[in-house]
């Protein structure tokens, strides 16, 4: 079990030097060149460091505090995000909870759609001229009308906004524990609130983790809700690492900002890894039961969660209902937020659909974010799975290295790749990659590795490693195992982060303006060229057609592959009961597989 | 039934994804051989351009298929498009970018990655507007000081931006800007730093000079984000502040307000749109020919026609709106040592964000 045997033991494992093998030069070549590159030009300018980026950034009042300010949101979402997405979590599949159906649908509104429509629209309801404002004021007049704003209303906003990693992963890590385990300790006299405590929420931890990770990351990259909602107190770092990376001169500040937030990061992620270590995050049961939903005995309690689960559930479509009211509004109304039924048209559709480059745009976002999404996820399916099992030095240098693309922000990854491959470059063969379509397609991938790895090892976890063993004992290879037991058990997160990838890269902007191939346009080119000039008023009307039209596309994606995984729950216990029955692999002393450290605590169970 | 489809579904999803796996490479190698070099994309020009939005890349497109030019256009903000055009010099996709103002285009020009050429117009345009040598002038704008003419009368405005901050019936009524990374921002701060040059002062700039960026962040209605600043002259948040010319009288109509501008005695800092051939371009006789084409006094009087621009080709002129040109004809055009702001507007915009910005 020491950490140099399993590295041997990872050496002879011909699988493990393949994935090995490509894995080192994808990263060497994608993740760690480029971005020496291009941190090397710009803290290095002249061959020489000089202090002057952290001297600059330090001595500013300003930077310092919105440096505070993305901090102190990191930390705050951290903890509220985590409450709410547990609270939706709980109610729409743990309790029984009148209408959870609809429920679930009004709190996956986050699915479609966020940035700086949501603010938007979070501000058409509760802004000083919002809905829920004018009637406050109505029946209070003496109410400050720009009660919404500041760190308070971005908390609120971003916590609304960012359950969607709870709904997708943790609900699904829920569906898997043993309802025999919650049986047992109701038999034993154990209250819903003890069982929830002590045997429920223990389970989920690997996934929480993960979600705690992002959750702190996207408080870190607060961006719009702080500019919309956020006043002249609460302003987040995030605008100005913007501003600093595209003014030549100033990109070392952008830098070291982009640096020191994702140090910030990694070392959330090294404190919640040590976290998780050591736990067994799956059922040691010959066989589990599925989950079924839990009475809320207290009556007052269950009258408390009914109301606030409704309550959640107003806040959260409210802001959608309205964005695609807005949408067809003209861009006046919009900004001064008149919205009157009867000018509702079509004009702003059909001005938005109507364009010369047509339907195009929205072809090559699908079929790029597609590509993107897919290769990132079944890559990632080895990698995540070998860095889950063997926990070694080896696997922590290579896991933290695939989290570098959360370090920088992605124009300058852009403009990393574009410095590295504008010349035939042995890493690529002597290719060229500047002017392909090919450079974006590597972009996109490598933005979307560390999110992807995350989740995927998250799920990994909460996979009972006995039934890997059974398979292995009965002669089952390696690839065979893999394919035929491990990824029908994590294929319903895999779908889920496949499908958010996609939802993620269908409009991006920051790196395809860098590496787009002019013939081969994306969606985020036509978006911003629509949409800025900023706030013209048929830019803003398009920003609102394009959310909804985004809101569509990502919707049917959701619908199609989360609908269908959803589908699949109710058969999802056949593939491991079945390469499990013949076998009578969990009863196997540990000892016959060496390797395997998980296994070695069998008793650990549920604590 | 149920079982059995799940796992064939499931064994293809694991067969196609497995083979990605392994795929993760390849599409760095396969991809090449498909994914053709822009340069070798047959004959068309790809042009990078700031100046697309609003129908104009559209119009461009169609214009120049009439006259013969296959050309693709690429929009980006004006920084992106200059950080784009530098960061691809050694390996250039475009062959000709345009609608960046001399400032931009400057930093483009001092990265070695335009290509020296005379347009067929030259003599027909202010060589002063752009370099007379790499960028060449097509359009002008004026960056200026509007206010709410409806709530203040013309006596009662403010007859300068330092106005604004000096005196109290202004302050907290005037827009400010929350970044410095638009060019129409660059150009206000331009046209105000440039007045207290003091080349012992700090980036050359004397101690008065950055007290009036104090007093302007100080005194200012922060701008906020997705939000017109005519809709909140509208709504009654703010009622003046920062516009290029050629918005305004667009604005007035959808928001139902009237704005008039500030002229101040100093004249108004002019922000001019350029064209230029970009260095290393694959097509360059074909590019040099549609720049001919596209700055022909022609093509930009029907440009100026139908977007309400002001032309600098003097021959387009009689094209251009009689108001625009009127506009611009009695325009005092603000003396400002170009090659002064562009050496260190970087450094001012740096210094602004860092310390001035609340």
């Amino acid at each position: 079990m020491s950490g140099s045997s399993t590295v041997r033991s990872m050496a002879r494992s011909p699988f493990v030097l393949v994935v090995g093998v490509i894995l080192t030069w994808f990263i060497a070549a994608f993740l760690v060149w480029p971005n020496v590159n291009i941190l090397m030009a710009t803290f290095f300018p002249d061959g020489s460091f000089s202090g002057r980026a952290a001297e600059k950034l330090f001595s500013s009042q300003r930077a310092m505090k919105a440096l505070g300010n993305s901090f102190l949101l990191a930390v705050a979402l951290s903890v509220t995000v985590n409450l709410v997405g547990v609270f939706i979590v709980l109610v729409t599949h743990y309790f029984r909870i009148r209408g959870s159906r609809i429920l679930f649908l009004g709190y996956a509104s986050t699915f479609i759609y966020g940035g700086i429509v949501l603010a938007a629209g979070y501000k058409f309801i509760y802004g000083d001229k919002g809905i829920v404002t004018s009637l406050l004021v109505r029946v209070f007049p003496g109410m400050d009308p720009g009660w919404f704003s500041g760190f308070f209303a971005v908390l609120v906003v971003m916590t609304f906004a960012t359950t969607t990693n709870h709904m997708l992963f943790v609900a699904n890590a829920l569906k898997g524990i043993d309802y025999q385990t919650i049986e047992a300790a109701r038999n034993l006299g154990a209250s819903t609130w003890t069982i929830l405590r002590r045997i429920v929420l223990p389970m989920l931890k690997p996934t929480l983790f993960a979600v705690t990770i992002l959750s702190f990351l996207t408080g870190l990259g607060a961006l719009s809700a702080p500019q919309v909602l956020g006043g002249r107190e609460f302003q987040t770092i995030t605008p100005m690492i913007l501003t600093f990376t595209n003014s030549p001169t100033s990109r070392d500040l952008a830098a070291l900002l982009a640096v020191i937030l994702g140090l910030a990061t990694m070392l959330m992620l090294a404190v919640m890894s040590r976290l998780e270590k050591g736990g067994t995050y799956f059922s040691v049961s010959k066989v589990s039961s599925e989950l079924q939903k839990q009475e809320i005995s207290n009556p007052v309690a269950n009258v408390a969660v009914h109301a606030v689960a409704y309550l959640l559930f107003a806040i959260y479509t409210l802001p959608v209902v309205l964005i695609v009211l807005y949408s067809f509004a003209d861009g006046a109304a919009i900004q001064t937020g008149q919205l009157s039924l009867a000018n509702l048209t079509l004009d702003n559709y059909i001005r938005v659909l109507t364009q010369q480059s047509g339907l195009r745009p929205f072809i090559v976002s699908v079929v790029y974010s597609a590509l993107a999404a897919v290769i990132a996820v079944g890559g990632l399916l080895f990698v995540a799975r070998l860095l889950q099992k063997y926990r070694n030095w080896v696997a922590s240098t290579f896991e933290y290295l695939l989290h570098i693309p959360w370090i920088l922000p992605s124009a300058l990854l852009a403009l990393g790749l574009i410095v590295s491959y504008d010349h035939p470059n042995p890493l690529v063969g002597g290719a060229v990659l500047t002017g392909t379509t090919v450079i974006l397609l590597i972009a996109f991938v490598t933005v979307k590795i560390p999110f992807t790895l995350r989740m995927l090892k998250a799920s990994f976890a909460a996979v009972n490693s006995s039934l890997e063993e059974a398979a292995a004992i009965m002669g089952a290879k390696t690839l065979y195992v893999f394919r035929r037991i491990l990824l029908p058990l994590v294929l319903p997160a895999a779908a889920a982060i496949t499908a958010l990838n996609f939802n993620s890269l269908l409009d991006d902007y920051d790196t395809a303006i860098f590496l787009a191939h002019p013939l081969v346009q994306p969606l985020g080119l036509v978006i911003k060229a629509n949409t800025d000039g900023a706030e013209g008023t048929e830019g803003i009307a398009n920003t609102f057609v394009y959310t909804v039209l985004l809101m569509v596309i990502t919707g049917v994606t959701m619908y199609l592959v989360y609908g269908r995984s959803g589908r699949r729950k109710g058969t999802k216990r056949l593939p491991d009961a079945a390469p499990g029955q013949p076998v009578p692999g969990p009863d196997l002393p540990p000892a016959q597989a060496p390797a395997e450290d998980d296994a070695a605590r069998p008793a650990a169970a549920v604590r | 039934m149920r079982t059995l489809k799940t796992l064939v579904a499931a064994a293809v999803a694991a067969t196609l994804l497995a083979g990605c796996g392994g795929g993760s490479t390849p599409p760095a190698s396969s991809g090449e051989a498909s994914g053709a070099p822009a340069a070798a994309s047959g004959d068309t020009l790809v042009i990078y351009t700031n100046s697309n939005g609003e129908g104009r890349g559209d119009w461009l497109a169609a214009k120049a298929a009439e006259a013969g030019y296959k050309i693709e256009i690429v929009g980006a903000g004006g920084a992106d498009a200059t950080n784009k055009l530098i960061a691809e010099k050694n390996n250039p996709i475009a062959d000709v970018a345009f609608g960046l103002n001399n400032m931009y285009f400057s930093q483009v020009k001092n990265e070695g990655a335009l290509e020296a050429y005379q347009p067929a117009w030259a003599g027909e345009v202010d060589k002063g507007l752009g370099d007379g040598e790499t960028y060449w002038p097509l359009v002008k704008q004026a960056i200026l000081l509007g206010y709410n003419s409806d709530k203040i009368s013309k006596d009662a405005a403010p007859k300068d931006w330092t106005d604004l901050w000096t005196k109290d019936e202004f302050k907290s009524r005037y827009e400010r800007v929350t970044g410095l990374g638009t060019a129409t921002a660059q150009l206000v701060f331009a046209g105000i730093l440039s007045r207290y040059r003091d080349d012992s002062g700090d980036l050359g700039i004397s101690d008065d000079g950055w007290k009036q960026v104090e007093e302007y962040f100080k005194n200012g209605n922060p701008a906020v984000a997705k939000t017109d600043l005519f809709a909140r002259i509208a709504s009654g948040d703010v009622d003046m502040g920062q516009m290029p010319s050629s918005i305004i009288a667009d604005r007035e109509k959808s928001f139902k307000v009237n704005v008039d501008t500030v002229t101040p005695s100093v004249g108004v800092p002019l922000a001019v749109e350029q064209l230029a051939l970009v260095k290393g371009s694959k097509k360059k006789e074909q590019a040099q020919k549609f720049i001919d084409w596209f700055g022909s006094a022609e093509v930009q009087g029907e440009f100026a026609q139908k977007f309400n621009s002001m032309p600098v080709n003097k021959s387009a002129q009689a094209k251009a709106n009689p108001e625009v040109v009127d506009f611009f004809a009695d325009l005092k055009q603000q003396d400002i040592d170009w090659d002064f702001v562009q050496k260190n507007m970087g450094a001012w915009v740096e210094k602004i964000e860092l310390e001035y910005m609340t």
